[in-house]
């Protein structure tokens, strides 16, 4: 992974893409999960603490599309895509034939319905699509594909990123001044 | 096979024997494929001491959770608050911060750096 990962940021600026497809079943999640970490590391100029809330982003898009998107048995594609030195975007597609299974534009209502609406401290569901993915991403968004089912596409730009960090940072320091003082 | 987690519990000892205090510490990773299974475990807990139980959350060896993880520990803190008691969170890792932070969860369930700091904010 280390040596692929090597070659994939020092030899271009062109973008990256990854697809990985899954049975529907929540036990290849570590893996995925050790995935991500590594290629974030690996590949990308996002800090340790982003990895792992990309960590948490797929882990959530992944379940989601487990639990509403496909029936046990079939699949679920993951789509990485890494745009050196800019964002990285993940994609995740489930095929439509889940129980549960939405329209794109009832699953973006209650994530938005969510987000605007705090989910209660005390709630047992809710806060995977609208606190997680909402809160560490740029762009969320959800499309009905014509054969079934939905793709959700997620985007963080690094710009942004680091922006947020050096915010925490200046705000961590003016705590720590005001403890001093 | 469902990712590796354990959940163990140590007891306490408290100053009055009406009050059950418990050090619950969890290790590996909370995911979709093991929470059902492990939360019934701290369900177990709450039904066998109904009144007055205080939990120390020890996080030190909890690599991951998820937000159905994150769904039941607010469901527990609801149940034991009710009934006098109160779960405390010690010795969590940045990244499980950050989760517990971006859900609001840490307005709702007070965090410490370390064991004796927890133990000291729940008997007092």
């Amino acid at each position: 992974m280390n040596d692929i990962a090597t070659s994939i940021k020092d030899n271009s600026d062109k973008p990256v893409k990854i697809t990985i497809t899954l049975p529907t079943t929540a036990y290849f999640m570590s893996g995925i999960r050790d995935f991500t970490l590594s290629l974030i590391r690996n590949t990308t100029d996002f800090s340790e603490q982003w990895a792992y809330r990309f960590q948490s982003v797929v882990d959530e898009l992944c379940n989601n599309a487990i639990e509403h998107g496909s029936r046990p048995g079939e699949e679920i594609k993951i789509v990485f895509i890494n745009n050196p030195s800019d964002s990285i975007e993940f994609l995740v597609e489930d095929s439509g034939t889940g129980e549960k299974s939405m329209k794109a534009a009832e699953i973006a209502a209650i994530v938005e319905k969510s987000s605007n609406n705090d989910v209660p401290l005390t709630e047992l569901r809710g806060r995977g699509l609208s606190k997680i993915v909402k809160e560490w991403s740029d762009e969320l968004e959800f499309k009905d594909k014509p054969d079934g089912g939905i793709i959700v596409r997620v985007k963080k730009s690094l710009k942004d990123a680091k922006a947020k960090e050096l915010k925490q940072e200046l705000s961590l320091a003016g705590d720590q001044t005001h403890i001093v003082v | 096979m469902p990712t590796p987690a354990e959940i163990t519990i140590e007891d306490v000892e408290s100053s009055s024997p009406e009050v059950v205090v418990k050090i619950v510490k969890f290790s590996g990773q909370l995911d979709e494929s093991n929470v059902d299974d492990k939360a019934k475990l701290i369900y177990d807990l709450i039904e066998q001491n109904p009144k007055n139980l205080n939990m120390i959350f020890d996080f030190e060896e909890l690599e991951y959770m998820n937000s159905k993880s994150i769904g039941y520990l607010t469901d527990w803190y609801g149940k034991v608050y009710e009934n006098g008691g109160k779960i405390v969170i010690a010795k969590t890792r940045p990244n499980i911060l950050d989760i517990l932070q971006v859900v609001g969860l840490t307005q709702l369930i007070k965090t410490y750096p370390t064991i004796d700091e927890a133990k000291f904010a729940i008997t007092h």
